[in-house]
């Protein structure tokens, strides 16, 4: 019986796989047995078929076509051009086919991924996320239905798990969250949107595309689907391993690295890709006996005259609006300090926002900031965003999404900063049309900077290592030059080390240079014995790379 | 009409006519076959030799094949029947050659579509655990050990489920013949 239950199930799971079970062979099976396997049949019948991939019709014209030539009956020989056309696409399939799997560099296989990724426009999928613990045990954490679209709509149903019922969409226009169990549902603000539901595939093809290396190191079959391995390390970041389809070039899976004893996989357990998202389900609507709760902050309005009306001032406007953006909306946020004037390109894919105030106290750059000017006043840079700082702060939340970059400045009473999930050269665009003047964004290879009068000797191994634990998740202090700075200059007070509270507060520290690879921080502390510090990126020279003292500047003895 | 012309070609082995009648038709062919055999590989593997039978047999005989997507599914059948026959052991050996495909050619049948109505309705006399467990295994196509995490139950459990709800659904669908 219990082998009958076995030969059932691996009859069952072949078929899932597509493949010819054994007792279609030449075995035979008890009468009950097929009886069985026959009702298995049937239930499979009321799914669609699972139809053949693009390239069946012309294969398997070729093979009739080869089978037939063979044949004595055949009366004319004519396949030259069959035969030559028929190994030419054998010889392209075959190279093809390699490179994918073969290639070392994995750089084929992120190219083919992106091109596939073109052609997709919207999909609609199951995804697991299963935890595994040191010891291995494994844990369903959540089942979650998708729907998404390239302009970065979506509809994500959870169907296990802690949040079972939850549905987050946003439709462009409108984001919301409808929690059954409470019958509410939360308004947000379509953009930017801080959700991302795990393993959204244009995301997780770009990080792959961004990645320091990828290689192939495998096969598997993931979901009745054959899959090449991939492992891939990001900048900053650890290694972590994604499985993409053979067939759609697509990603199917991704198994993160064991980090505090927790390793998470993710999985399409079922994907199948459409025109468009179903309008029902991307369509705003509060269910019967459900209480709307309004959490966007902003409020459009019509005109500028209405944004004088409620704010007491007039926006400065753009003179022009960069070619291939045009102006989507203008709102008033913040308890109506702050206005917004909202751009988009034409398919919506990249968003600008402008947002303007009065400027209240100093601009105080992020720490993890580049230091630029536009119209000539100091302006701040992030990319990404990592701190909500001044007239940000109050237009909405920026900071932890890994595609949104700032221009902060103060100028004539007011401050701006231009958002938007694009480069901080195309923010400079709208800065300087709004500005009329220049926009200076340092590339990291100027000199610029004094020399310190102090160097401080620096053993490249370790930093080596300092920068695989920052990698890991530790000391991430160290990616903030202000941090690292103020460590140095306390220990020099206090070499024996640090107790309780910082000899020099990190208020007193102001980044008076950075460009992303050279920063200076100056001290205002009075019993600080350092003036300047001056800082370096030595490993590696984006936002993931650790700060390292390189010098410094005591203070002047009176 | 251009069908007649192509086939014809075909029947005097034109190669190209012969590659464009398969780009053309295949997919109902396909459709027919996994109806029956449920797997890819299979479908593909039964659907290319339902073509090579099809066309050696126009070759040889000078017959007018009035709708030649019925003749290939026939075709098929009986390469289904042949393999299952020579499985069993039983009764005698079929020669393909001795069954005149021609004469037996049909046309697209609703029987797919009633038996699916058929299906579900006996689907939905099992309980629910059994309904599910065959809706997670044979229909989403999980594993055993997805179903197992989703019904919260072991994997051996899901196997003696899902043996038992087949047999139920097997008893089921026999009550209505």
């Amino acid at each position: 019986m219990v082998n009958d239950e076995k030969r059932l199930s691996d009859y069952i799971d072949r078929l899932n796989e597509e493949k010819k079970p054994k007792a279609h062979e030449n075995s035979a099976e008890s009468s009950e047995m097929e009886e069985l396997m026959k009702t298995v049949r049937k239930v499979r019948s009321l799914k669609e078929p699972t139809l053949p991939g693009l390239d069946y019709p012309g294969k398997l014209a070729e093979n009739v076509a080869k089978q037939l030539s063979s044949k004595p009956a055949v009366k004319n020989k004519k396949w030259t051009w069959i035969a030559a056309t028929a190994a030419v696409a054998a010889v392209v399939t075959l190279v093809l086919t390699l490179n994918f799997v073969l290639h070392p560099g994995g750089i084929d296989i992120v190219y083919a991924m992106e091109q596939a990724f073109q052609e997709v426009k919207a999909y609609h999928g199951v995804i697991e996320i299963i935890e595994k613990n040191a010891e291995g045990q494994k844990t369903t954490q959540a089942i979650r239905e998708v729907w998404a679209d390239k302009e970065g709509h979506y509809y994500v149903k959870e169907l296990y798990g802690s949040q079972t019922g939850l549905v987050t969409v946003n439709n462009g226009e409108k984001k919301w969250q409808q929690r059954t169990d409470e019958k509410q549902v939360f308004i947000f603000p379509a953009f930017p949107d801080p959700y991302r539901f795990t393993f959204e595939l244009g995301n997780e093809i770009d990080d792959v595309k961004n990645a320091a290396v990828v290689k192939t190191i495998g096969e598997d079959s993931v979901s009745n689907r054959e899959a090449a391995v991939l492992e891939v390390t990001p900048k900053g970041g650890q290694p972590y391993r994604i499985w993409i389809d053979k067939e759609t070039k697509l990603p199917l899976k991704r198994e993160s690295a064991m980090f505090n004893s927790i390793q998470y996989t993710v999985t399409y357990m079922s994907i199948e890709y459409c025109d468009v998202l179903p309008k029902e389900l991307v369509a705003y609507s509060i269910p019967a006996g459900f209480e709307e709760i309004d959490k966007n902050p902003e409020q459009l309005v019509n005109s500028i005259e209405e944004v004088e009306g409620m704010t007491g001032f007039t926006p400065k406007m753009p003179k022009e609006i960069p070619q291939g953006y045009e102006r989507d909306s203008i709102a008033v946020a913040n308890g109506m300090k702050t206005v917004k004037l909202n751009y988009s390109s034409p398919d919506k894919r990249n968003r600008i926002i402008i947002l303007q105030g009065k400027e209240e106290g100093e601009l105080n750059p992020a720490s993890t900031a580049v230091l630029g000017t536009v119209n000539g006043n100091v302006a701040e840079i992030q990319s990404p965003v990592q701190g909500d700082y001044g007239i940000i702060a109050g237009g909405g939340v920026y900071s932890g999404i890994t595609d949104i970059s700032s221009i902060r400045w103060q100028e004539g009473g007011f401050e701006f900063a231009v958002v938007g999930n694009v480069s901080p050269e195309n923010l400079a665009l709208f800065a300087e049309s709004l500005t009329g003047g220049p926009v200076v964004i340092p590339k990291g290879d100027e000199k610029t900077y004094d020399k310190p009068q102090i160097k401080v000797p620096v053993d490249l191994e370790i930093e080596e290592n300092e920068q695989k634990s920052a990698d890991a998740g530790h000391s991430p202090w160290k990616l903030d030059p202000v941090y690292v700075a103020q460590v140095f200059a306390s220990l020099k007070i206090s070499p024996e080390g640090i107790q309780g509270d910082y000899p020099v507060p990190y208020e007193d520290i102001r980044l008076i240079k950075n460009d992303g690879v050279d920063a200076v921080a100056e001290i205002s502390t009075a019993k600080a014995t350092v003036r300047r510090v001056y800082l370096k990126r030595l490993i590696r020279q984006d936002s993931t790379g650790i700060w390292t003292v390189v010098g410094y500047d005591p203070v002047s003895p009176e | 009409m251009f069908q007649e012309e192509k086939l014809q070609k075909a029947h005097d082995g034109d190669l190209k006519a012969i590659e464009e009648i398969c780009s053309l038709t295949w997919e109902p062919v396909y459709r027919f076959v996994y109806y029956k055999v449920q797997n890819r590989q299979e479908a593909e593997d039964i659907t290319q030799e339902a073509y090579v039978k099809a066309f050696t047999y126009l070759q040889r005989n000078d017959v007018k094949i009035e709708k030649f997507i019925g003749f290939l599914k026939t075709t098929a059948l009986n390469i289904l029947r042949d393999k299952w026959r020579k499985k069993k052991r039983l009764g005698s050996k079929v020669n393909y050659d001795e069954i005149s495909p021609a004469e037996t050619a049909v046309d697209d049948a609703t029987e797919a579509s009633t038996q699916r109505t058929v299906i579900q309705d006996a689907m939905n006399k099992l309980n629910g655990e059994q309904r599910t467990v065959i809706e997670l295994r044979i229909l989403k196509g999980y594993s055993t050990y997805e179903t197992a995490k989703i019904m919260n139950k072991k994997e051996v459990t899901v196997r003696v489920l899902q043996y038992r709800a087949l047999k139920n659904l097997a008893a089921i669908l026999k009550s209505y013949d």
